[in-house]
């Protein structure tokens, strides 16, 4: 007996019964055919299976839905990306083929087609689909494991420092959670400086480095108990030279990012604002703008903590001498990022300690590829969209409610099994503004009133709210619709769709 | 009847259908299937009721199968009849449905006699 293996699964989306059973006839063999006879059939079914779907092999002239209009919802919904795209046709015009192409379509075959063409394209676009997916999962991994590297090797070699210094290790990783949320909040409010995400993520890991040239001052200045005389705190104070000159020094990775920023940093980590820091006496924005942010965060740590020489200060008390220069001049911009992020600092510091870092950096990692353009979603992104998907889903589906979306072109509006079922409509509707069925669910004028208020939405302001009532079940009942317009990232954002949930009141 | 004497009947291509479908037996189903297809039935009462947008596309579904099974000359008929269905029908356009009528008949004949053929061995 053969054995039973799992076969992967190859949609048919094709008018005609007689072409279908051709492809199920040339590739049933070795994978198992969907089939959809229209385009409207095809995206419930993509609805149903996504990224389970190996393959889709599309015709393009269909009643109810073209295969344009199924291309269209599948960049919409982003399924273009998981799910590669063959388009059969007859059509043989350039512009139908060029417009499939743009839409994201892997391949283009022309009817009448060879079974062994159609064959050979179907595996190599599955495997190379499979083998691409698999290269980002290995690339993501890499990359993953050389940043855990790297941060653990900063992390050491700074913790070297503040062994020989007696100092807590939470020193560093409090200095640089503060870099990155002053850093984040001066981007909100000013693009003066001009820094990306990455130079953050830089910035951040430059700064576990601010103190190294401390190793270079004697233990006995170094480890005092007490207030140094003049002539140990001048000792002292070469510390910030000796770190920014062991870097100039390294023999090699002279222009790496890291090197340069953290060069900055060691250097000018004690110069003030007014000109009166030390040791080269940079005043205003002469100062690099990491050295600023790191000197504030240093200051506020060393505030907060116990020093041989002195007790902790409150977060209150630290934040109100900052800001009443007791502890030196700092830029008004940063004095201001400090204010607005007074209130929730004490507690985010304390939940990144309990979390641990890794959990703050698996979420910016994710944070980054969602904002990065030219890496697709990798599977490990995939999968948690996927499990909050299904918790999504699960959670709607027990608290019973109507949910639906509505995507503007072309218009199709999809409902949840569920709730397609308690409104007696499919699950997929074109056209819904002018589906009888739809219309006939509640009365003209509320349809009018609440595409009023869908259109009173902005891309600042996309919540609408509208009650009215609905037959359902055979009942009129009075509900609230609840929704959110959805808008293109472009400059000028456009509509482009809603989704909502329809609640008893 | 053979395959190739159906094929050359119905005024097809045998060679080039069994080259690109790669096996007899696999076009022979196929042709077999054509009769029950409904795309022509779908064309006739789109025509009869005007609907041209939806002759369009069983025009078009007709000269897709057609173009894979390699029944040329319904292909080719069925080919003129989509595109004039396309940009927009007029009645003086009409020759051009008759002439599908009538290979489609031929088609059909040609096939009914292979089935009966077939099935009578």
């Amino acid at each position: 007996m053969r054995e039973q293996r799992y076969k992967q699964k190859i949609l048919v989306v094709d008018d005609s019964e007689m072409n279908r059973a051709i492809l199920s006839e040339m590739l049933g063999e070795e994978y198992e055919i969907i089939e959809a006879e229209n385009g409207v059939q095809a995206i419930a079914l993509l609805q149903k299976y996504e990224s389970e779907l190996s393959l889709v092999l599309l015709d393009i002239v269909m009643p109810e839905m073209d295969g344009f209009g199924v291309l269209s919802v599948m960049n919409q919904r982003h399924w273009i990306s998981e799910v590669p795209v063959i388009m059969i046709s007859a059509e043989s015009a350039f512009t139908h083929m060029e417009r499939a192409y743009d839409l994201g379509i892997t391949d283009y075959i022309n009817r009448p087609f060879d079974a062994r063409v159609v064959h050979r394209r179907v595996v190599n676009t599955i495997l190379l689909y499979a083998k691409q997916k698999k290269l980002i999962g290995l690339v993501e991994d890499q990359i993953h494991e050389k940043e855990k590297q790297s941060k653990l090797m900063v992390d050491i070699l700074s913790h070297i420092v503040e062994f020989r210094n007696g100092e807590s290790g939470l020193h560093v990783l409090h200095i640089r959670m503060l870099t990155d949320l002053l850093l984040k909040k001066l981007i909100q409010i000013t693009d003066q400086y001009q820094i990306s995400r990455a130079d953050i993520a830089l910035i951040g890991t430059a700064s576990a480095l601010h103190d190294i040239g401390k190793i270079g001052i004697d233990e006995a200045v170094l480890n005092k108990p007490g207030r140094l005389t003049d002539e140990e705190f001048a000792i002292m104070k070469t510390h910030s030279m000796i770190g920014a000159k062991m870097l100039a020094e390294l023999p090699i990775h002279q222009n790496e990012p890291l090197v340069k920023t953290a060069y900055e940093i060691c250097r000018w980590h004690h110069e003030r604002y007014d000109g009166r820091g030390y040791p080269d006496g940079l005043k205003g924005d002469e100062i690099p703008i990491a050295a600023q942010i790191v000197a504030l965060a240093d200051v506020y740590d060393a505030l907060t903590s116990e020093r041989v020489y002195k007790k902790a200060f409150s977060h209150e008390v630290a934040i109100q001498m900052i800001l009443d220069n007791q502890c030196g001049v700092f830029n008004p911009l940063l004095m201001q990022c400090l204010r607005e992020i007074a209130d929730t600092l004490q507690e985010e510091l304390r939940i990144s300690a309990q979390a641990g870092e890794n959990q703050e950096e698996m979420h910016e990692a994710v944070e980054e590829l969602l904002l990065s353009e030219d890496l697709n979603a990798p599977d490990r992104l995939v999968e948690l969209l996927d499990y909050e998907r299904t918790k999504y889903n699960f959670f709607a589906e027990i608290s019973q409610e109507i949910r639906f979306e509505y995507t503007q072109t072309p218009a199709v509006l999809t409902l949840s099994a569920w709730s397609a079922e308690r409104l007696k409509l499919p699950e997929v509707i074109m056209e819904p503004m002018h589906d009888e069925k739809v219309l006939a669910i509640s009365g003209n004028s509320d349809w009018k009133n609440l595409k009023r208020e869908i259109l009173k939405t902005t891309p600042q302001n996309p919540v609408f709210r509208y009650t009215c009532e609905i037959s359902l079940e055979e009942e009129t009942k009075a509900v609230q619709i609840i929704g959110r317009t959805i808008w293109s990232g472009d400059e000028k954002p456009q509509y482009k769709g809603v989704f909502g949930k329809i609640m008893d009141v | 009847m053979t395959l190739k004497e159906c094929y050359a009947a119905l005024g097809g291509d045998y060679e080039e259908a069994i080259s690109r479908l790669n096996s007899e037996r696999i076009v022979q189903k196929f042709v077999l299937k054509f009769l029950n297809d409904s795309s022509y039935d779908l064309l006739c009462s789109a025509m009869e009721a005007e609907n041209y947008e939806e002759a369009f596309r069983a025009a078009h579904t007709i000269k897709g199968v057609c173009q894979n099974l390699s029944f040329t000359q319904l292909s080719d008929s069925s080919s003129h009849l989509t595109e004039v269905l396309r940009s927009g029908w007029s009645s003086e356009n009409m020759p051009l449905m008759e002439q599908v009528k009538r290979d489609y008949q031929q088609v059909t004949e040609a096939i009914r006699t292979l089935q009966t053929e077939i099935e009578g061995k």
